[in-house]
């Protein structure tokens, strides 16, 4: 089956700095796909790359089976990107700016007219149908400009780092509407520093680290790498204690940022635990079900290894 | 939809909108009136006052559309119209459209002749007013206002690319390369009151030849073969100068795309 979206051996480099070393990734229709990993590992590179706003040094790029050049208009027209800072005219109104993108994008008046009611509709932008976007509050705006990007209908978007800049109402709309825009048959490529977005919208996760994906499938995939069940949470100066005790009784031991984090093999409930560490002085306790933070952070330990 | 037809429809959609925030921007809009009203006024009564400089008159008009007027207009308002791209972002999503550079280019200078056949019912309405009189063609009047503004629009691509990142540093540049240009080429004072030195130096000016070509029309009743040496000059170029400013666009977003 042609894949939506299928990345292969993707280099780039700035000057002396790799930031793509080897990127390969496959996107098949209708998934919703999140791109996370630490800053700097090259998350949004590969999104001006099928955005066509960089060139990659080596390696291919093709949608639905068609290679993606800029002499490749018809693959090039596939793909709706929204970059991370909201680029909007403050002077037009919303309808303006879907037109004028429209209109760039070679739809005829009568194509324009319909797909600007439509997106108006969709991103409920009729409210402020006289406002203009300079006025518009941050999440107004954002929604925008990821009308902006659907004007032409690509088959694949492109979104970077969608709901940084909005507060929680706004990320939770725009969480509806890309989760609607999937369901349309839209294939979406984003990235995010938020975990619980990527759990709740995604279809397929893939981690990148040092300009690879790491590790690539979904939630429940990712989430049968990491060695346990439930975390246990916890702050404490007698790390060597637990970490013996925790040893003792099978569990895995990780710290990152200060913090211990004990994998246990089910979920165990907090006396549970107290008990098993026997007199190791904690300051803070907490427990619950692995989520994509420890499998994010537990991949990338493995990779780094 | 054809490729012609694209870039038709690509290049009328970029002035409709520029038109549009123009329109939108009413402060900027007034002072953008101000300016050149403001010089003619001056320069009029300074020139309709003074009887041995009365002859003068219909030659400061002539000067001041096309040495002041379009020059901050469509040069300063091309390079404006870059840096503001730059700094709102919106250059990076214009480069995810299939948008052709050439298309923006044509669709700025669409915008820029709008404007500058606004100021020059405007500036002429009051100059008429003053007593100012057209004594040429208005067909060739108009050939030499359309390579001018050809001109200032690929100069304005060109200096925006180059030295434009940002909105204050349009004001910086202007002032900086376009005053002593102006001054330069006869815009405020006339050639003959320069030094030999200067007055050698000013052939250099491509405003020069404008403003004599505009003047030579519009104030002397001067036909083609008069103004022959300054049509081929202009259509020369205006010809560069559109030539550079694409170069300088295309250049624009192929350096961003291996950056």
């Amino acid at each position: 089956m042609t894949a939506a979206l299928e990345i292969t051996d993707v280099h780039k480099s700035f000057g002396k700095q790799k930031v793509l070393n080897g990127l390969s990734l496959r996107v098949e229709e209708g998934e919703i796909v999140g791109l996370l990993g630490p800053n700097g590992c090259g998350k949004s590179t590969v999104l001006n790359i099928i955005g066509q706003l960089l060139l990659p040094d080596a390696g291919q790029i093709s949608l639905m089976g068609q290679a993606l050049h800029p002499s490749n208009g018809k693959a090039r027209s596939r793909v709706g990107f929204c970059a991370q800072r909201c680029a909007l005219y403050p002077d037009l109104l919303p309808a303006e700016h879907l037109h004028f993108f429209g209109r760039l994008h070679g739809l005829t008046e009568k194509e324009c007219q319909q797909r600007v009611a439509e997106l108006m509709r969709t991103f409920s932008l009729n409210a402020f149908a006289n406002t203009r976007v300079g006025q518009l509050s941050g999440g107004w705006q954002q929604r925008l400009h990821l009308a902006v990007a659907l004007v032409h209908q690509p088959s694949v978007l492109v979104l970077d780092e969608p709901t940084a800049a909005v507060d929680v109402e706004a990320r939770m709309e725009l969480w509806r509407v890309i989760r609607d825009l999937r369901d349309r048959g839209t294939t979406v490529v984003f990235t995010s520093h938020h975990l619980a977005e990527a759990e709740r919208l995604c279809t397929t996760v893939a981690l990148m680290r040092n300009g690879k994906v790491a590790a690539q499938g979904s939630v429940a995939e990712l989430l049968l790498r990491v060695p346990g069940q439930a975390v246990a949470k916890l702050q404490s100066e007698d790390h060597e204690t637990i970490t013996q005790r925790a040893l003792l009784r099978g569990w895995t031991v990780r710290q990152h940022a200060g913090e211990m984090r004990l994998l246990l093999p089910h979920n165990l409930g907090l006396r549970d635990i107290i008990e098993a560490l026997d007199g190791a002085k904690l300051t803070s306790l907490s427990v619950q079900p692995v989520g994509l933070d420890d499998a994010y952070l537990e991949l990338l330990r493995e990779d780094a290894m | 939809m054809t490729s012609t037809r694209l870039l038709l429809n690509q290049t009328w959609a970029v002035a409709q909108r520029l038109l549009l925030e123009q329109w939108r921007q009413k402060r900027g809009l007034v002072f953008w009136a101000i300016f050149p009203a403001t010089m003619m006024l001056l320069f009029g009564l300074v020139y309709a006052n003074n009887i041995n400089m009365r002859a003068g008159l219909d030659a400061a008009a002539a000067g001041i559309l096309v040495g002041a007027a379009l020059f901050f207009s469509c040069l300063g308002g091309t390079v404006a119209i870059i840096a503001a791209e730059r700094e709102r972002g919106t250059l990076l999503r214009l480069r995810t459209t299939p948008l052709r550079p050439s298309a923006y280019f044509f669709g700025v200078v669409l915008s820029q002749l709008v404007l500058a056949l606004m100021q020059v019912v405007m500036l002429y309405s009051i100059a008429l007013l003053m007593g100012v009189q057209y004594h040429g063609s208005l067909l060739l009047g108009g050939l030499i206002l359309l390579l001018s503004v050809f001109s200032y629009v690929g100069m304005g691509f060109f200096l925006g690319v180059r030295f434009a990142r940002r909105s204050e540093e349009v004001v910086v540049a202007l002032s900086a390369i376009g005053v002593p240009i102006l001054v330069l080429g006869g815009t405020f004072f006339p050639l003959e009151i320069m030094p030999q030195a200067m007055q050698s130096l000013a052939q250099l000016n491509p405003i020069l030849h404008m403003n004599q070509a505009f003047k030579g029309v519009a104030a002397y009743g001067k036909n083609f073969v008069d103004l022959r040496f300054e049509l081929i000059f202009l259509w020369g170029f205006s010809g560069l100068c559109l030539g550079l400013g694409i170069h300088a666009f295309q250049q624009l977003l192929e350096t961003d795309k291996n950056a």
